[in-house]
């Protein structure tokens, strides 16, 4: 059972969610941010060009156009590659874990799985992020030697940054599968 | 004994500090503008270079432009990030003690954990 919702991201953009429920202690969400738009990609390209093109005319040396040929082609792949990230999806296995997956928009996937045992909470918290204050949601990693201290705070959804409508959303999936851990019997 | 009313003492101060500005000024001026050989004459020769006379008023401007930028970056760079545990919790928290509870009284104040807080907020439907 899926279903999508849109949102809207900390700056403004639009992105939406979607959350599937694979059984009754499984939930995958995921977030989709905006793809890439052509306007800006032809925007950035037609500045870069122009700017090589003046260079050009300036100093006419022909090695500044290829050059910002290169660099705009270069650019491109290492943006598409490493900088832009398309989805970000947050699996919950009640009893097994939670996997983070960031899918780029050349189609690279990266995961983080962590193992139940070792999550303490999903919660929502607020930060000073850039000159503003943020809702993010994050995992707490428990200590191993204090039950009730955090070793370590995993921020989730870090490049979409939807707001908190979107964040309470995912919350309270998480929480109802988190829930049953409790209930549940312990298994070493 | 600490009050900022004033007082004899410290309107002397004032004053005092006031004439001495006042004649480091004039003698800032003097230095800055009477020619060298006049000064000479006097039989004054051990000064600092005039180029100082510039130069230190502009050090100290762009100084303060530069006190500006840092401050802004120095704050930046002491925001906990977003994956510390100070945007959690503190050393005082952590070692707070539980008061008893106590029937019809006032609970103590204390560090809510932020699960709880999170429970209270988000998660009643009404």
């Amino acid at each position: 059972m899926a279903e999508e919702r849109r949102f809207r991201s900390a700056s403004g953009a639009p992105i939406a969610l979607r959350r599937r429920q694979h059984s009754a202690s499984c939930r995958e969400l995921a977030v989709r941010g905006p793809r890439l738009q052509l306007r800006s990609l032809s925007a950035a390209t037609s500045a870069v060009w122009l700017a090589a093109y003046g260079l050009f005319a300036l100093s006419e040396n022909s090695v500044v156009l290829s050059a910002a040929i290169f660099i705009s082609l270069i650019g491109l792949i290492i943006y598409l590659h490493f900088v832009k990230i398309d989805q970000e999806s947050l699996l919950v296995i009640g009893s097994l874990g939670i996997q983070l997956t960031s899918s780029y928009a050349s189609g690279k996937e990266s995961t983080t799985f962590i193992e139940m045992g070792q999550v303490k909470d999903v919660v929502i918290n607020e930060a000073i992020h850039m000159q503003k204050v943020i809702y993010y949601l994050c995992i707490l990693l428990q200590d191993p030697e204090d039950p009730q201290g955090v070793s370590e705070v995993v921020p989730l959804f870090q490049s979409s940054k939807p707001r908190l409508d979107c964040l309470i959303e995912v919350y309270k999936s998480c929480q109802e599968i988190l829930e049953q851990r409790k209930t549940a019997p312990q298994s070493s | 004994e600490n009050s900022p009313a004033p007082l004899p003492e410290r309107a002397i101060y004032g004053f005092a500090l006031f004439l001495g500005s006042w004649f480091g000024f004039i003698l800032y001026l003097i230095w800055a503008y009477v020619p060298e050989t006049w000064l000479f004459s006097l039989g004054l020769t051990y000064w600092p270079q005039k180029y100082w006379a510039v130069a230190l008023p502009v050090y100290l401007l762009v100084a303060v432009g530069i006190g500006y930028i840092l401050l802004f970056g120095i704050n930046m760079m002491s925001t906990a990030p977003l994956n510390s545990t100070h945007t959690i919790t503190d050393n005082y928290a952590k070692k707070q003690q539980q008061k008893t509870f106590q029937e019809e009284a006032i609970p103590a104040l204390r560090d809510i954990p932020i699960s709880e807080v999170n429970r209270m907020f988000f998660l009643p439907e009404k």
